[in-house]
């Protein structure tokens, strides 16, 4: 479902953010991306869903190429960005109203969508006020329901747990695996390991625009003579 | 020291352009700056220059010479106090870096000595050019010393200290005396409907007076029992004393003029060292409104619309919620014919005036010509002034990654944008248009070709000042108002503008008058040139501003 081809990206023709980097998620897998800070892992995401340019290499979305076929690339995603604070000053209805035109929800499905997910997420009470008005958390949790209102068969969350309480964590989570059981995608950056460790059929680990490990959790373990996976990521990252 | 000039230059940054990093955009800013400077900056200078020149001639003969001068430095003064407010509010109160600054080891005057530097600096630069320019047509009316230069240097940096300090004092003294003022749009929607009112104010003053041609004018001001003078003095002493330094007493006068200006620092330090903490704590950053509607009611009105449509709905309601967007976007449309009607007040009723309405209703070509000109060049002012398509890109800031993750095409986005712009600025236009057009009683036929003329001149303004945002948008602002404030985008966008219809109009003029070619084919010339420069920033906007906003990595 995801196909990330020996993609380089450089800033500024100086910082090679990412460096010829590879690797697939198939549909029904949960893959994490781990990584310290500026690794590259927010430069991978923002060019899998089209928000930065590849300088080089292909990366494919569902099938869809998303350079030369974007808009069906971008339908084919749920995404969630670093920093929830988006068009604040709108209500929360309005907001999840503007995405679910965006990505052509018929009306029947978007009010079912909407009803189970803030029930979920517990977000019936503040869906008429001003996002402005929303604690870190509740921000994050209608940018939660927003990218899966449309049911994309690939989600891409860049460290969606931060802000969450640890009910809509768990129901997240649950989201997740739910989502990938129906065979689709699931490709999130975290810091939390134990999330990574717990929820993930495969990890990615990247420092300095390099993939330093793709592979489950348990090769990792083996690999490393099964010490705790926070020992292994410090290992590999101070390397 | 060093504490406050490291803050002051760090605050500065967060209202500063973003930086280039490629050549070409380097060049272009280049380019752009010196046609801002020769296009804008130093005309409005040389006839600010010239007006106080010419008044100040008069004005010595009737031993009131320096009245012209100083007058025209208070009504700065009382716009720089006016417009002041909202940005002194903005920038003491309920700007992002406050929970930043507030946990650190400052002191109150520190913070606030940095936070109005800071301001001063970034709010006046073309206050500076005025200031500068009026001391020069002073001083060379005058004869004045060679050491006047110096005096006039020094009056151009720090004339514009007293109206913030003014401004600075008064919302300290607002926030202390109302606790319930605790929220940024409240202070928005007060300052906004505050500056509307001073400037209705202004006009009824005027308006009462009967109007002022030069003659009139040169009486008032050489007049010793002028009320608004004296009152004026008052409340602007420093201004008369640097003007007194240039021509008499240099040294006594420049002691007094940096005493006052000394003084109101001391006072207004005082005063923020006292209060400015009881006054910032516990103040949120937006509306905090209870949502009323049930869940039930949300969810049942949920209705499927055309991505468009909905997109348009996004952008208004942004604009019209956002306090700096309403202020500096919508309500602007609002405020310039109100300054047009001040201006035609203040003219009374010319022989100019009287006989262009003749001309129209006696249908003479080159009145209507004019007219025609006119409301192109307006329409085209009015949509670059309003900045809502050369601040489309920027007003995204931190969410700019939306317009690229969501699978809505670039173009459709943008057209979505000028369409906003289009409508507000268009629709403002047809509102001032029609209404003068029945004034003028020019019949239905020429007052619908003026209505398209000016919807077409509006529509590529839109669409070029989307293009010129693209080019490099300022992403990065700490809280709306720094979208606006310090965008050069903006500014380079309306010197374009203004240049361009400027050629236009000029150049129609200039055939009509020396070509022989009727009224009619000018008029067809430049109804078609102003449907190509539509077609051109559509294309610009097309391949160029798309292609921009692709190479963006934000």
């Amino acid at each position: 479902m995801i196909k990330f081809e020996n993609v380089t990206k450089t800033y500024n023709k100086k910082v090679k953010a990412v460096d010829d980097v590879s690797f697939r998620v198939k549909g029904g897998e949960i893959v994490g991306f781990i990584g310290p800070n500026g690794s590259g892992k927010t430069t991978t995401m923002k060019m899998l869903t089209g928000i930065i340019r590849a300088d080089v290499g292909k990366i494919t979305i569902n099938g869809f190429n998303i350079r030369h076929d974007p808009i069906k690339a971008k339908e084919s995603i749920g995404y969630i960005a670093d920093s929830p604070d988006m068009f604040l000053r709108l209500k929360g209805h309005e907001f999840l109203e503007l995405i679910g035109d965006i990505y052509h929800v018929p009306e029947k499905k978007r009010r079912e969508r909407i009803e189970n997910l803030c029930t979920r997420f517990e977000l019936n009470s503040a869906l008429s006020s001003p996002m402005m008005s929303y604690s870190h958390g509740m921000r994050q949790k209608i940018m939660v329901v927003a990218a899966l209102m449309h049911e994309p068969p690939v989600w891409i969350l860049d460290e969606p747990m931060v802000g969450l309480d640890p009910k809509s964590a768990f129901e997240l989570k649950q989201l997740m695996r739910d989502h990938a059981k129906k065979g689709n995608a699931v490709f999130f950056s975290t810091h939390v390991l134990e999330v990574a460790e717990k929820l993930c059929d495969r990890v990615l680990i990247i420092k300095n625009g390099h993939l330093l490990f793709d592979g489950t959790l348990e090769k990792l373990e083996r690999e490393n003579k099964n010490e705790s996976l926070e020992k292994i990521f410090l290992e590999l990252t101070e390397k | 020291m060093s504490i406050f000039l490291k803050l002051t230059s760090a605050l500065m940054k967060t209202v500063e352009p973003t930086s280039q990093e490629k050549k070409f955009k380097k060049v272009f800013y280049v380019v752009m700056s010196i046609i801002a400077v020769f296009g804008i900056m130093l005309p409005m200078a040389f006839l600010v220059g010239v007006i106080i020149y010419s008044l100040t001639g008069p004005l010595i003969k009737t031993g009131a010479g320096s009245n012209g001068v100083e007058m025209f430095l208070q009504i700065v003064s009382v716009f720089s106090f006016v417009f002041g407010i909202n940005v002194i509010f903005t920038v003491f109160y309920f700007s992002g870096d406050i929970e930043s600054l507030l946990p650190l080891p400052l002191k109150p005057y520190q913070i606030i000595g940095s936070k109005f530097t800071a301001a001063l600096i970034s709010e006046s630069i073309m206050e500076f050019i005025i200031i500068i320019a009026a001391f020069a047509g002073y001083i060379i009316a005058t004869g004045a010393p060679f050491y006047s230069w110096i005096i006039a240097l020094i009056g151009m940096v720090t004339l514009p200290i007293v109206p913030l300090i003014y401004c600075a004092i008064l919302c300290m003294l607002v926030m202390l005396i109302s606790g319930f003022i605790k929220n940024k749009d409240t202070v928005n929607k007060i300052t906004g409907v505050l500056t509307f009112l001073v400037i209705i104010g202004l006009i009824a003053l005027v308006s009462t007076s009967g109007g002022f041609d030069t003659e009139h004018l040169i009486k008032a001001l050489s007049d010793p029992n002028n009320s608004l003078l004296w009152v004026m003095n008052g409340v602007f002493p420093q201004i008369g004393f640097l003007v007194d330094a240039m021509t008499g007493n240099t040294l006594i006068n420049l002691l007094y003029y940096i005493g006052v200006n000394l003084a109101a620092i001391g006072v207004f330090m005082l005063i923020a060292q006292l209060i400015y903490f009881r006054t910032v704590v516990g103040i949120s950053g937006g509306r905090n409104t209870t949502g009323r509607k049930s869940f039930e009611s949300v969810v049942k009105k949920t209705r499927v619309r055309p991505v468009a449509a909905t997109y348009m709905k996004k952008e208004f309601r942004l604009l019209f919620r956002t306090p700096a967007y309403f202020m500096n976007c919508i309500l602007i449309n609002l405020i310039w014919p109100l300054f047009l009607y001040l201006v035609y007040v203040l003219q009374g009723r010319t022989s100019f005036l009287d006989s262009f309405i003749y001309g129209i209703h006696s249908g003479d070509e080159e009145t209507v010509l004019i007219y025609l000109l006119a409301i192109s060049g307006v329409s085209v002012l009015v949509t670059a002034a309003n900045c809502i398509a050369s601040s489309a890109i920027t007003r995204e800031g931190k969410h700019f990654s939306f317009i690229k993750y969501i699978p809505v095409p670039y173009m459709t986005q943008l057209n979505v944008k000028a369409a906003v712009s289009i409508i507000i600025s268009g629709g403002g236009m047809l509102v001032y248009v029609i209404a003068a057009s029945i004034y003028l009683n020019i019949g239905v036929k020429l007052m619908i070709f003026c209505c398209i003329l000016s919807l077409l001149s509006v529509s590529f303004t839109s669409y070029f000042g989307i293009f010129m945002d693209s080019v490099n948008p300022k992403l990065v602002w700490d809280g709306e108002l720094n979208a606006l404030r310090g965008n050069y985008n903006i500014f380079f966008n309306m010197a374009l503008a203004i240049l361009l219809e400027a050629v236009i109009c000029a150049a129609a003029y200039l055939l009509f008058k020396f070509t022989g070619l009727g009224a009619l084919m000018i008029i067809i010339m430049l109804f078609i040139l102003i449907m190509l420069l539509n077609v051109m920033s559509y294309l610009l906007c097309k391949f160029k501003a798309t292609k921009n906003i692709e190479e963006i990595s934000f």
